[in-house]
């Protein structure tokens, strides 16, 4: 089926149960879109999502997908991933996801480097569970559990990938369709662990982090003429905590992902009847 | 039973004891000789108290006991752990020329052997181990060329030069010996067979078990005594397409077996201790998502931090309850070496027959006993695989809905749905830990959550009917007494009743491997007059199940001081719980 895939074949038949006009939707689509414009289909193609309103994503898209628990979906992807280097793997989850309780599997999943994506759907607040604060809500920012601001800096994803040796960092915002289209794209089609951070409103939830703030404040960094692999570049733009942005932050042309670096080709599926024929080398290994 | 030689080498962490010990245990296997070795270790690298302890006989030996015939000493402390297993006819060798003066009781025979100076003599002080050892062959008569090809093995990779250094080291002890005491009234003659033997411990079986049974992805976070299974794996899963990596913590390590396992691989983790606690969040995802996954929890004292390198077989309830909600699940808990390796494999068929998890529980005792077994115990033409119902591109067609869907969680009449992995055509779903329907979709629906909840009962209920959930059984099939154990304590239990016919009692053992689901021990019961369960933990948490199956009283024989039980001391233990009223 590759050949003629359409995005709407990674749809699938389930009403989404997000609010209407969530960041979410537009998330959802740039990347069904974005997979089938790189030649991938269903069938091929794993999605891992965690809890909260991003773990849906699973459900309403149409692939091999294992909803997990919170915070542990870049585990999962990485074994499904190490398994299978023949499949297409994407991971998505929310900022609470990704950089509170996942927030160690993150540098260390950046780290590994496994070809593959992760989407984060940030609306820098707790949605499913009704508005609390996230760990990139701003820190005057008041929600049901900070009534007076978090009172502490929000989490800087980009650095802390940065940090953790990351080669391939984006951002992009589900409300400008073709750009978050592109990034994702980007992302899939690089040689490693592709990350985008992706400003994805609740308009439920945040008054604050809204549409219109984005569209009035976001600066596309290709428009600005910035080189993704100018290291020194990304890091002051991912250093600048006053800029919003979108596009490629930083890639690592060079990158060698973990399954080419441990000869990881084989399909891990594909396993004889029985013990292999020369294991009985194993025992006597014990002589 | 021909007689027995119990030798130990102690020292400080660091002192070679280990390996010195695996040299001894080699080159007596490689004589046909069986062995069964254990160890003392403190949770630190350097110092502290280390022991390496052989047991060996012409005759199988499955356990270790209270008694130690000869005794490499490298520090004073190595003597007074060991005063109790110490007797008149002991053997010790130590080294006068160092800075401590030993101090050992009169009735023993003190074997002063220069370690260090021979060592020297033979090319370096590192070698002074080696010296004892060809000293205790001396004493025993054993031939110092057995040793031989255990130090080829050894320092093999460090040239020839170090490995002929070594032999040298060897013969000046065993000479030293020879020239200046007269040890043959010690008595021991080392009688060597034809046998080929191979010396492996529980984790490795487990790992050998695992590339036997298509393991080919194996996730984990280092954890002692679990370790060693990882380390074996590393290296040698590779050569058959296998991948082992090491995670951030054991949450991701479990999560990243489960992905693998739901790309097809069959896959693993292993940890013990507080590691099975942070897995417990993802048991229930495991059970719920149907993926087939094998959990092994090498157990260790707790709780908390416990005694991290000692014995206990404290985790059974969280085996059987552990994780929120009702999680259906298999336990199974080898009771030897060899089962470790079966057992394995048929954790992996359990797992991908029923998509369920499979908790293969062992514990540290049997993690780092080594023990002689013939190679032909580890048939590998005998491993069968069974990957359950598996559909490929030509058998997902009968799993789909009238839309095309895979029924990923097809309410079948056993329970066991269809299972499709990522290429297969067709076969694209969504699988999660939230309650779903057939196709794997959330939902809420008072039916669907009653149908789903019966269907992953009913795989258990099918599994229970289609397997053999059996026991071994020793002892005198007749005889009042009834003994019950639960994993490594059964070798220490079979030569107990050794002891026991000595003293005419007469007593029948069942050694049971599997927990959950476990065979019906009500008939059993009921025809026993006594009914006692063995089994390393305070409270008694397999006697707890069983009592609750049979709904008989039992009675329990409890050890958990961190040390495994010997044969000689549960022969006693047993002695005196006969005599013993049945609890009310």
């Amino acid at each position: 089926m590759s050949s003629e895939v359409r995005f709407t074949d990674f749809k699938s038949d389930k009403q989404p149960t997000w609010c209407p006009g969530c960041g979410d939707f537009g998330t959802m689509n740039g990347m069904m879109k974005a997979l089938a414009e790189t030649g991938n289909d269903p069938d091929n193609t794993f999605i891992v999502a965690g809890i909260g309103c991003s773990g849906k994503i699973g459900t309403y898209m149409h692939s091999y997908a294992l909803h997990g628990v919170h915070g542990r979906a870049l585990p999962v992807g990485t074994g499904v991933k190490m398994a299978r280097p023949d499949i297409e793997v994407m991971v998505a989850g929310g900022d609470g996801d990704g950089y509170s309780i996942g927030a160690g599997h993150f540098v260390h999943a950046v780290r590994r480097n496994v070809d593959m994506t992760y989407v984060v759907m940030d609306n820098r607040i707790y949605g499913l569970t009704k508005g609390q604060a996230s760990p990139t809500s701003r820190s005057d920012f008041e929600t049901s559990t900070t009534p007076e601001g978090t009172k502490q800096p929000p989490v800087n994803p980009h650095a802390l990938a940065l940090a953790a040796g990351a080669t391939f960092i984006a951002q992009s915002f589900s409300s400008d369709a073709l750009r978050h289209q592109e990034i994702i794209q980007q992302a899939i089609e690089h040689d490693g662990f592709g990350f985008v951070n992706v400003y994805s409103p609740c308009v439920t939830f945040n008054d604050v982090d809204t549409y219109d703030y984005f569209r009035d404040t976001l600066v596309d960094l290709e428009d600005e003429g910035h080189d993704p692999s100018d290291y020194e570049a990304a890091k002051e733009i991912i250093l600048d905590a006053d800029k919003e942005y979108q596009g490629v932050i930083y890639q690592d042309e060079n990158s060698v992902p973990y399954g080419e670096q441990h000869g990881l080709t084989e399909d891990m599926s594909d396993i004889p009847e029985g013990a292999p024929e020369d294991a009985m080398d194993l025992v006597r290994e014990f002589y | 039973m021909a007689e027995d030689l119990n030798w130990a080498i102690g020292g400080e962490a660091g002192d070679g004891i280990d390996s010195t010990g695996k040299i001894f245990a080699q080159a007596l296997s490689r004589a046909g000789r069986h062995v069964f070795t254990s160890k003392d270790f403190a949770s630190r690298i350097r110092g502290g108290y280390t022991a390496y302890k052989i047991r060996t006989s012409v005759d199988e030996v499955r356990s270790v006991v209270d008694r130690l015939d000869i005794l490499v000493a490298l520090t004073q402390r190595t003597i007074d752990e060991n005063l109790d297993e110490l007797h008149e006819g002991s053997a010790i060798i130590y080294d006068g020329e160092r800075s401590w003066e030993a101090e050992i009781p009169e009735e023993m025979t003190a074997v002063d052997v220069p370690l260090k100076s021979l060592a020297e003599e033979a090319g370096g002080a590192i070698m002074r181990n080696v010296v004892a050892l060809g000293a205790a062959c001396a004493i025993t008569g054993f031939d110092v060329e057995y040793l031989d090809e255990s130090l080829e093995k050894r320092f093999g990779g460090k040239g020839s030069k170090i490995v002929e250094n070594n032999k040298e080291a060897a013969r000046l002890g065993r000479d030293y010996v020879h020239e200046n005491y007269d040890l043959d009234h010690l008595g021991y003659d080392l009688e060597t067979t034809d046998e080929d033997y191979v010396l492996l411990n529980g984790n490795e079986a487990i790992g050998m078990g695992a590339i036997a049974a298509g393991c080919r992805y194996y996730a984990g976070y280092p954890i002692t005594p679990a370790t060693s299974i990882m380390e074996y794996l590393t290296g040698r899963i590779e050569r058959y397409g296998g991948h082992v990596v090491q995670a951030e913590d054991e949450l991701s390590a479990i999560n990243m077996a489960l992905g693998a396992a739901r790309a097809g691989a069959r896959s693993m983790t292993a940890t013990s201790g507080a590691g099975i606690d942070l897995m417990t969040e993802t048991f229930g995802l495991i059970a719920q998502s149907e993926t087939p996954l094998v959990i092994t929890d090498v157990m260790r004292s707790g709780p908390s931090t416990g005694m991290p390198t000692k014995q206990e077989q404290g985790d059974l309830n969280m085996a059987l309850y552990g994780g929120h909600g009702e999680v259906p699940r298999f336990v199974v808990a080898p009771t030897t070496i060899s089962e470790c390796f079966w057992k394995t494999i048929e954790a992996f068929n359990l797992a991908e027959k029923y998509q369920t998890p499979v908790f293969l529980v062992s514990d540290l005792a049997m993690s780092v006993t080594e023990r002689t077994f013939s190679p032909e115990t580890f048939d590998m033409d005998a491993v069968e695989i069974d990957r359950g119902k598996l559909v490929d591109d030509d058998s997902v067609g009968e799993w789909l809905d009238d839309k095309g869907r895979f029924r990923a969680h097809a309410a079948t009449e056993d329970g066991v749905s269809p299972r499709s992995i990522p290429g297969t055509t067709d076969g694209a779903h969504m699988s999660t830990g939230l309650e779903h329907d057939e196709l794997g979709r959330r939902t809420e629906d008072t039916e669907v959550r009653v149908q789903q909840v019966d269907k992953r009962t009913r795989k258990v209920e099918t599994a229970k009917e289609r397997e053999a959930w059996e026991y071994r059984e020793f002892g005198d099939p007749d005889a009042d007494a009834l003994i019950v154990s639960w994993g490594s304590n059964e070798g220490a239990l079979v030569e107990a009743l050794d002891y026991l016919e000595a003293e005419d009692v007469s007593v029948r053992v069942l050694s049971v491997p599997y927990i959950f689901p476990r065979p019906d021990l009500t008939e059993e019961f009921e025809q026993a007059d006594d009914v006692i369960v063995v089994e390393c933990n305070a409270t008694g948490q397999f006697a707890d199940v069983l009592e609750h199956d049979t709904l008989t009283r039992v009675k329990r024989i409890n050890k958990y001081t961190g040390v495994r039980f010997k044969a000689d001391e549960l022969a006693e233990d047993i002695k005196a719980k006969l005599k013993e009223e049945v609890p009310a």
